[in-house]
């Protein structure tokens, strides 16, 4: 039992450390464009499409495969930004996430077409091998890696946003008017905001991408779906709190591995019945999130 | 100084406009009503009669120089079952602007449940359709019960959670649905024929739709117009926000569960893999297209999204070989790639919809004048849901 629970624990950290990803990019356009966004885990499969694209079909070096993989997130959030969000930003919030569902959709239909020929794809690790096993649970170099660029990427959004352009973007998304009228661009704000969340979803896709072979709408329904525990995430900690994303990715990653337990007899589904029940329960008893003191309002 | 403050009572008393002037309007209106010549009449009959040509008589092949084949008719099944579904969540994000993102775990429960009750149980389709129908509604107060506390987005990241506990969790109990293998279900008696099929679809489609209509102009369809638009200022007039809320989202449930339950018929072979999350966002995909609270604009965005998904559309207009040659688009995936894009020009260009551009046609076809600028209406944007 206790190696059992020890394996979800660590293999739950890992697993979570891309929900992680996911949800600090949806806090961020949450905040943002006050907009539960459901292309945010597209963002990473379309980046890890065309990834594959340049490292296994035009044989470039990984790193420059994954910096392309990054750039073709970055790009696709950026164009919804302009295209969807911006025309959209006087409409209502279910106007708004239907838009964002539609960016996803779009992706997906694009991306079943573009892969018809081949719909099961693997894309190469970074490096590859088991680094080690706790409790036998098989830690490879690519989990460790995308933990490290968890830690890395949270350390660097917590110094940006002490930033001027980080203060920016604070200050655009707690009052707009004002904000302008001190001399910023809500408008490149808007944008820079979308990029980076995009970016962060277009890490989560290139880092994940790897353990498992993925289809279109890998992140989003697929195998490595995280767009649902991304959300719990981020509901987790109460929507606006970028270190309760953090640790809410974490913890949604071991719960979901809970399911996996003998006790529920290897069920099928088991992930997602916790996953349902721990939502439930945290919002009908803590609906501010877990991780702050006193809701905000909204 | 003392210029302004002399004039800031003078403000506060200013009259309302009088209610009075509004209905004079209306009653000059009424007074000389616009009545269409005989060949207005003639011109209107015409068009009526061609509707119900292209509804009634074209899938039977009656009276209809095409010879229309067993798959084509299957699909013109399927875009009655997806009316129904899209009229559900009509009432649910139309009607009270909750919006739910599990509506595939609804749409498989009553399909599950109605082969369950036909293959299992051994009971006719006609007990199992109200069954379904039954159990829809009960999972729907469940869910709704303890989750309508939560409003807005919290409320559909529930419904999404649901969705996913449903089609992995639910639809995996291999007992219920057969797990990974599917299940076959047997058509009713009388109507194993894909044409009389077509013709059940319809007459169920017809029957949501008269209990839709029906059920806005009831006391509960003007609660839930209200707590829509205001829901502070509708609990205030006596409204129980919640209590209609759960009514409303009941009713869903049970509409979405009698299209499951045709759905399982009509593909006589279900497996739980075609209920997953994509299928929930092309139902409110049809439905937002289509026109929120337009029933018209959401039976003709559903029948689209319908056809579009395997081609259909594109195969009936032999538009395939032009967009293949073009573009290199499969026709196949012309649904999965125009759809959304359908969705983001309609949110962004015509908030109201198919419903919207359908609705100078619908008005003169009513026997009023033709009016483009019908159905522009700015309240059709959804109110903010209160997250």
């Amino acid at each position: 039992m206790t190696t059992e629970l020890g394996i979800a624990v660590v293999n739950g950290i890992f697993v979570g450390s891309v929900y992680s990803l996911v949800a600090l990019g949806i806090v961020l356009i949450y905040r943002a464009s006050g907009v539960f966004n459901f292309a945010q885990a597209e963002f990473g499969t379309t980046g890890l499409f065309v990834a594959y694209v340049g490292v296994e079909l035009w044989n470039w070096p990984y790193w420059l495969g994954l910096l392309f993989g990054l750039a073709g997130a970055v790009a696709m959030g950026l164009a919804t930004e302009r295209l969807v969000i911006n025309p959209l930003r006087n409409a209502s919030r279910v106007t708004l996430l239907v838009g964002t569902a539609g960016v996803a959709l779009a992706a997906i239909g694009i991306q079943f077409w573009q892969s018809n020929e081949q719909p099961i794809r693997q894309m190469p690790k970074l490096v590859d091998g088991v680094a080690f096993q706790p409790f036998g649970a098989a830690i490879t170099y690519q989990h460790l890696i995308t933990f490290a660029v968890l830690i890395v990427v949270a350390l660097a959004l917590a110094v940006f946003f002490r930033s001027p352009s980080g203060l920016a973007i604070q200050a655009a998304q707690q009052e707009g008017t004002a904000a302008e009228l001190v001399g910023i661009s809500v408008r490149r704000v808007s944008m820079m905001t979308w990029g980076i969340a995009a970016l962060l979803g277009g890490l989560a896709g290139v880092l994940s991408g790897p353990n498992l072979s993925f289809t279109a709408g890998h992140l989003t329904f697929g195998a490595g779906a995280a767009l649902l525990p991304g959300f719990m995430a981020a509901v987790l900690g109460g929507m606006r709190s970028m270190p309760g994303a953090l640790f809410g990715g974490l913890l949604v990653g071991v719960i979901e591995q809970f399911g996996n337990l003998s006790i529920f007899g290897y069920m099928s589904g088991g992930g997602e019945m916790m996953l349902f029940f721990f939502l439930l329960i945290v919002l009908l008893l803590r609906p501010q999130g877990l991780f702050v003191r006193k809701a905000v309002a909204a | 100084m003392t210029d302004t403050i002399p004039e800031a009572p003078e403000e506060s008393t200013r009259e309302l406009p009088p209610v009075v002037a509004e209905q004079i309007d209306d009653e000059v209106e009424d007074a000389a009503p616009f009545r269409p010549s005989v060949r207005g009449w003639v011109a209107r009959g015409l068009v009526w009669a061609l509707l119900a040509w292209v509804v009634f008589a074209l899938p039977g092949n009656f009276l209809s120089p095409f010879q229309l084949g067993v798959s084509d008719v299957g699909h013109a099944s399927k875009a009655a079952i997806f009316a129904i579904i899209g009229l559900s969540l009509n009432v649910l994000i139309g009607y009270t602007g909750t919006i739910s993102l599990g509506h595939q775990a609804f749409v498989g429960v009553g399909a599950f449940v109605s082969a369950y009750v036909v293959v299992d149980m051994g009971l006719e389709f006609w007990v199992a359709v109200p069954i379904a129908a039954a159990v829809g509604g009960i999972q729907a107060a469940l869910l709704g019960a303890v989750s309508l506390r939560l409003t807005g987005l919290y409320f559909a990241l529930v419904t999404l959670a649901y969705g996913l506990f449903a089609e992995e969790t639910l639809f995996g109990i291999t007992a219920f649905t057969g797990g990974e293998g599917g299940k076959n279900v047997p058509r009713p008696l009388g109507f194993e024929d894909d044409f009389a099929f077509y013709y059940l679809c319809l007459a169920f489609l017809a029957a949501v739709l008269w209990v839709d209509w029906r059920l806005m102009r009831s006391k509960g369809g003007r609660a839930l117009q209200a707590l829509r638009e205001n829901p502070r200022v509708a609990s205030s007039y006596g409204i129980n926000v919640k209590a209609y809320t759960l009514m409303a989202f009941v009713v869903s449930g049970i509409f979405a569960s009698i299209g499951g339950a045709l759905l399982a018929q009509q593909s006589t072979f279900i497996v739980p893999e075609t209920f997953n999350f994509q299928l929930a966002l092309i139902f409110i995909l049809m439905t937002v297209v289509g026109g929120l609270r337009n029933r018209v604009g959401v039976v003709i965005g559903s029948v689209v999204f319908a056809l579009l998904e395997e081609g259909t559309l594109v195969h009936l207009l032999h538009l395939d070989g032009i967009l293949d040659s073009t573009i290199g688009l499969p026709a196949e995936f012309f649904g999965l790639v125009i759809g959304p894009i359908l969705l983001l020009l309609t949110i962004t260009l015509y908030p109201g919809g198919i419903g919207q551009q359908v609705a100078p046609i619908a008005q003169w076809l009513r026997g009023k004048k033709l009016d483009l600028h019908a159905g522009k209406v700015t309240e059709v944007e959804v109110n903010d849901v209160r997250a």
